[in-house]
């Protein structure tokens, strides 16, 4: 993770413009970013798509960063690129097709015991409802603070909490 | 992952907040456990051929905005010389008419021309169709003082004077 005052001076070069800065913001952040995408889509092409929508996106909104906690601006920006993924009907009809034909591979192909388990959490974060599963993810490829989540989803934090809380309970079940 | 270390640290204070000591205890260890789980079940990293392509991306917005700039400032400059031009305009049309003594025009009745000229006759049209008329008058008049009109002469002559008379009155009269 880049230190504070490193992190400073690559945003102030990406206000700039500097192309430089922007790919240091690429290398630092885009595997979070990725698995952020990736395990609320559970496809690697739209996980593709996602990241590089959010990166043009930074370029474009980088002038409005106003100096806040940068994790909490870039994954806001990451969760509305997400939520206009899903917005986008032919998009979100796409994504139901890819998962059916996924879920009947699954019937048909074995796959390795390696693979297994991290199958397994996709599908099992799969079972928890949308709101919980991207909360979850948030919280755990952003390493927000709860507080900055709260803030960042306009709710209490004691709503946060709960709803976090349950949602980890019923990811601990459902993966025993 | 230091700064989760130290949420974590904070997550059954947090909870206390809200539940008993025993409840917070419980809910801390929920998290830690799905963290372990999520930790032990890492996402796949993006391609390097998607990375670079990326910052390909990037560096073509990079240059869009750039063009946007230019243009921006560009229009800017244009429209702040086009004001500023305006505005000079105006105020050197404001000064040079503050600046010019005022004229005072009279209306002349008679034409100027007329006034000036010596010879009146030709240049009024009503005095000039008189003044032929009259001239005619007295050509006749005088062709029939030298019998160009035989006997009846004398009548027309007479006729003739009246007439030179009467229009002669009129032109005095206006």
């Amino acid at each position: 993770m880049a230190k504070s005052e490193d992190l400073t001076r690559i945003i102030t070069g990406c206000k700039k413009g500097n192309a430089e800065c922007f790919s240091q913001l690429v290398d630092i952040y885009s595997k979070r970013c990725y698995g952020y995408f990736y395990r609320l889509t559970g496809r690697r092409e739209i996980s593709d798509d996602l990241l590089s929508e959010l990166f043009v996106k930074l370029v474009e909104k980088i002038s409005s960063y106003k100096g806040s906690s940068f994790e909490s601006w870039l994954f806001k920006i990451a969760s509305n690129v997400f939520h206009d993924y899903l917005r986008s009907k032919q998009r979100y009809k796409k994504l139901l097709e890819v998962q059916k034909k996924q879920l009947e591979s699954e019937v048909t192909e074995p796959k390795h015991r390696e693979d297994d388990r991290a199958d397994k959490l996709q599908k099992e974060l799969d079972k928890l409802d949308a709101d919980t599963r991207e909360l979850i993810m948030l919280r755990f490829y952003s390493q927000l603070s709860f507080k900055e989540i709260a803030e960042m989803r306009s709710e209490p934090i004691g709503t946060t909490l709960s709803k976090l809380h349950r949602g980890v309970k019923r990811l601990r079940e459902l993966m025993e | 992952m230091n700064k989760r270390s130290q949420n974590d640290e904070d997550v059954k204070a947090l909870f206390e907040k809200f539940v008993n000591s025993e409840q917070a205890e419980q809910a801390a260890e929920d998290f830690l456990e799905a963290e372990q789980i999520l930790r032990s079940c890492p996402a796949p990293g993006p391609d390097d051929e998607v990375i670079a392509g990326i910052k390909s991306q990037i560096a073509w917005a990079l240059l869009d905005r750039k063009e946007i700039v230019f243009k921006r400032k560009a229009l800017k400059a244009v429209a702040v010389a086009a004001v500023f031009i305006v505005l000079a305009a105006l105020s050197v049309k404001l000064f040079e008419k503050q600046s010019q003594p005022q004229k005072i025009v009279y209306a002349s009745i008679i034409p100027r021309a007329i006034w000036e000229s010596e010879d009146i006759v030709s240049d009024d049209v009503n005095l000039a169709t008189l003044t032929a008329e009259i001239e005619q008058i007295k050509d006749e008049m005088l062709a029939l003082q030298l019998d160009d009109d035989g006997d009846n002469g004398s009548g027309v002559i007479e006729e003739l004077e009246m007439e030179f008379i009467e229009i002669n009155s009129d032109f005095w009269k206006g």
